[in-house]
C-alpha cells in the first residue's frame, strides 16, 4: 500500500515512516501542507496521515478541504494534539475518515490505517463474513463455526462483527470502544478484555484452533492464519 | 479639589439648572397673562370711567361736568384718579392735572405713556375722550400706585430661585458624601483586590439600592473567580504532585536501564513497563484537559435531548460481563424514559466512573445497583449503590478534589480524578454530585432536568 504522511515533525515522521515500512507499506513525506497538497493531488495514494497544525499556522482541515473539493476521494486519517470529541467530529466533518490524537501509540495508527484501506477497498455489507471455519451473516445475523450454530447476545454479534470486518488486522481497545460501544472516553477498568473473553467463550472455547487472539501492547486480532 | 470634579456635583448643578429652566417656564407665560389681564381691565375700567363722565357732559352739558368732577375729586383720595376736562383750546377746565400733558396725543384712544405728575416723570395709563363740541376729556391712573403688587412677584420668584438653589446645592452635598464615600470604599476594595487579595469583597452593608445590588453582582462574580483561580491553583499544585510520581519512576527506570545494561530480554521488558509508565501519564492529561473542558462550561453549547434510561441502560450493558467476572450482580432499576437536556456523552462518562468506582470497592457477590428515577417537574435522579466499605461523611467533601485518594482506595487502581469528573459533569448540567450513606455502602449520583 503506498501512504502519504504529511506531518512536520521530523521525530514523529521518522517513527511513523519507519514503522509503515516495517509493516509492508511505501510511504512518501510532506513536511508542510503546500508540499503535502502537491503530492496528495499529483500521485495516488491508498491512504493518507495528515497532521492537523502544520507549519506556516496551516490547519491540516484546509487542505483536507481543498482535496475533497477538487474529488481526490483517498482516505484520510487525521493526526492532532487537539483530542476532544468536538475536534473530532470537527475533523470528521472536514473530509477525514478517522481521527487519531496524538500522543499515539503506533500500534493504533496502524490498526486505524489498515482498516481504512480495508473500507476504502469496499467490503459489501451484506455480504457473508468468513475467517477459517468461523462464518457470520450479517443480514440473518446468524453465526456458524464448522457445523455449530453459536448464539450471539446482539452487542456480541456486533463485536464480532467489527472483528470479521477486519480480520488479519489489529484492532485496538479505542476502536471497539469507538466502534462497538460509540464510547469515547477510557474506562479505567478491563471492561473490554472481559467483553472479549466471553466472546472467546463462545467461538472459541470448544475448538481446537483460536481465532480471537490478543496482541500485547495493542489489542486484538481475529485471524485464522496461524 | 474632589468636590469640583466629582459627578455628584455636576449633578447637582444639572438639577438646579433644571429646575431653574422650568421655573423660568412656568412663570414667564404667568407674568405675561397676569400683566396682560391686569392692563386691560386697567383700561377697561378707566374707558367705562371716561364714558360715564361723558354721559354727564352730554346731559348737563360742560358745566354739570365741571361741578360733577369737583365733586368727585373732592371725594377721592390724592392720586387715585386722573382726571382733566379741557376746553377745545386744551385749556384745563376742571380735574387734577395743572395743565394738558404735551406727549397725549390729539387723537382720542387709550395710551400708556410718561408725564410729569410733579415728581419726575411716571408711567400713566390714560383715556382720551373726545366731547362733543370739540371738549377733551382725559381719564388716567398713575400706574406706580401698581408698582408694589408687581414687586410682591419679583420678591416671590426671587425666593423660589433661592430655596431651589439651597436645595439644590444640599442635596448635590449630599449627593456628594454619600455616592463619593461608597465609591471611594468600592475603589478602596477593588485596589486591595488588584494588589491580590482575592477574598476581598466590595462593601454591600447598605441598603439595598442600584450601587448596592452592582456591588453584590460584582461580589458573586468575584467569589466565581476566586473559585476558578483556586481551581487551577489546585490543579497546578496536584499536577506537580501526581504526575512528578509517575515520571519520577519513569526516570528511574530509564536511568537504572543505561546504568546496568541488562540482557536483550530484560531491557525489552523494562522498555514496556516504561511505554506502561508514560500511557499512565497521558491518560493522566487526558482526564485533567477533559476536566478543564468541562469546567470551561463550553461543552453546554452541545446539550440536546437525552434519555437518561437509555445512557443508564447502554452503560449497564458495557459494564455487566466486568461485574459478573468479579461475582457482582449489576442491577438497573428504571420505569419509565427518562429525558433531560444534557450532553450524552460527558452524562455516559459520569454514570461510567460510577460504575466503575462501584467495581472497585463492591464486596464479591454483592449487588450494584444502578437507578434512574424519574421525580416531580420532570426532575430525574440517577444514581449508583453499591455495598463497599463507603465514604466516611468526613471525606465526603473531598473526594471530589482533583488526585484525592481516599484511605479506601489505597491499592485500587485509578488517579483520583474519576469522581472529580463526575462532580464536573453534574455541575455542568446546574447539579451537584451526591454522595450519600447506603447502610453498607455508597449511593452515588445526581439529579438531572
Amino acid at each position: 500500500m503506498k501512504v502519504l504522511l504529511v506531518e512536520d515533525n521530523e521525530r514523529v515522521s521518522q517513527f511513523v515512516l519507519k514503522g509503515l515500512k516495517e509493516a509492508g507499506h511505501t510511504a512518501d513525506h510532506a513536511a508542510d501542507g503546500r508540499s503535502g497538497m502537491l503530492l496528495a493531488s499529483s500521485e495516488s495514494y491508498d491512504a493518507i496521515i495528515m497532521d492537523r497544525m502544520l507549519p506556516g499556522e496551516v490547519d491540516g482541515l484546509g487542505i483536507i478541504a481543498a482535496l475533497r473539493k477538487v474529488g481526490i476521494g483517498t482516505p484520510i486519517l487525521i493526526l492532532s494534539a487537539l483530542s476532544d470529541v468536538d475536534e473530532r467530529i470537527r475533523g470528521l466533518r472536514a473530509g477525514g475518515d478517522d481521527y487519531l490524537s496524538k500522543p499515539f501509540a503506533f500500534g493504533e495508527l496502524l490498526a486505524r490505517l489498515d482498516a481504512l484501506l480495508r473500507r476504502s477497498q469496499g467490503a459489501s455489507p451484506q455480504h457473508e463474513l468468513v475467517a477459517g471455519d468461523l462464518h457470520v451473516d450479517p443480514m440473518t445475523r446468524r453465526v456458524r463455526r464448522g457445523d455449530r450454530q453459536i448464539a450471539l447476545a446482539p452487542r456480541e454479534f456486533k463485536l464480532l462483527e467489527y472483528l470479521m470486518r477486519h480480520a488479519g488486522q489489529v484492532v485496538t481497545r479505542t476502536m471497539l470502544l469507538e466502534n462497538v460501544w460509540d464510547i469515547h472516553f477510557d474506562p479505567q477498568t478491563n471492561v473490554i478484555d472481559v467483553h472479549i473473553s466471553k466472546l472467546r467463550q463462545k467461538i472459541d472455547a470448544d475448538f481446537e484452533r483460536p481465532l480471537l487472539r490478543t496482541v500485547r501492547n495493542a489489542g486484538y486480532m481475529l485471524s485464522a492464519a496461524d | 479639589m474632589r468636590f469640583l470634579r466629582s459627578s455628584a456635583l455636576t449633578l447637582a448643578i444639572a438639577y438646579i439648572a433644571l429646575g431653574l429652566a422650568a421655573l423660568a417656564l412656568f412663570a414667564t407665560p404667568m407674568w405675561y397673562a397676569w400683566r396682560v389681564t391686569v392692563q386691560e381691565g386697567r383700561a377697561e375700567i378707566l374707558q367705562a370711567d371716561a364714558q360715564r363722565l361723558g354721559e354727564v357732559y352730554r346731559r348737563a352739558g360742560p358745566g354739570g361736568l365741571v361741578h360733577d368732577m369737583d365733586a368727585r375729586l373732592a371725594l377721592q383720595i390724592a392720586g387715585e384718579r386722573l382726571l382733566l376736562f379741557a376746553d377745545p383750546g386744551l385749556k384745563p377746565l376742571a380735574g387734577n392735572l395743572a395743565a394738558w400733558p404735551r406727549s397725549v396725543p390729539l387723537q382720542p384712544g387709550t395710551y400708556t405713556i410718561d408725564i410729569d405728575l410733579g415728581s419726575g416723570a411716571s408711567e400713566v395709563i390714560l383715556v382720551h375722550e373726545a366731547l362733543p363740541g370739540g371738549y377733551h376729556l382725559l381719564v388716567g391712573r398713575d400706574n406706580a400706585r401698581f408698582r408694589p403688587l408687581e414687586q410682591r412677584f419679583w420678591y416671590a420668584l426671587a425666593g423660589a430661585i433661592a430655596i431651589l438653589s439651597i436645595l439644590g446645592a444640599a442635596g448635590g452635598i449630599l449627593i456628594q458624601r454619600t455616592m463619593l464615600a461608597r465609591i471611594h470604599d468600592i475603589r478602596q476594595s477593588v485596589s486591595d483586590i488588584i494588589q491580590g487579595d482575592l477574598s476581598r469583597r466590595l462593601p454591600t452593608h447598605r441598603d439595598r439600592d442600584e450601587l448596592g445590588t452592582l456591588s453584590q453582582i460584582i461580589n458573586s462574580m468575584l467569589d466565581q473567580i476566586e473559585q476558578l483561580i483556586q481551581g487551577v491553583r489546585n490543579v497546578s499544585n496536584a499536577i506537580a504532585h501526581d504526575l512528578r510520581t509517575p515520571l519520577a519512576e519513569l526516570r528511574s527506570r530509564l536511568e537504572e536501564l543505561t546504568l546496568t545494561r541488562p540482557g536483550t530480554e530484560q531491557t525489552y521488558a523494562e522498555i514496556d513497563h516504561a511505554v506502561a509508565d508514560v500511557d499512565q501519564v497521558i491518560r493522566l492529561f487526558n482526564a485533567l484537559l477533559r476536566l478543564a473542558e468541562i469546567d470551561s462550561g463550553m461543552r453546554r453549547s452541545g446539550f440536546v435531548s437525552v434519555d437518561l434510561a437509555r445512557i443508564a441502560a447502554e452503560a449497564v450493558e458495557f459494564y455487566q460481563p466486568a461485574a459478573e467476572e468479579r461475582g457482582l450482580s449489576l442491577a438497573l432499576e428504571h420505569d419509565a424514559p427518562a429525558p433531560i437536556r444534557g450532553d450524552p456523552l460527558l452524562l455516559a462518562q459520569a454514570l461510567g466512573n460510577l460504575i466503575d468506582n462501584a467495581l472497585k470497592y463492591a464486596p464479591n457477590s454483592s449487588v450494584i445497583t444502578v437507578s434512574v428515577r424519574g421525580l416531580a417537574g420532570g426532575a430525574v435522579e440517577v444514581m449508583v449503590a453499591d455495598r463497599g466499605p463507603g465514604i466516611p461523611a468526613a471525606e465526603r467533601s473531598k473526594v471530589v478534589e482533583r488526585f484525592y485518594r481516599g484511605d479506601a482506595s489505597r491499592g485500587t487502581p485509578g488517579v483520583g480524578l474519576g469522581l472529580s469528573l463526575v462532580e464536573a459533569v453534574a455541575r455542568l448540567h446546574g447539579s451537584a454530585l451526591r454522595l450519600e450513606d447506603n447502610g453498607p455502602g455508597l449511593r452515588a449520583g445526581m439529579t438531572l432536568s
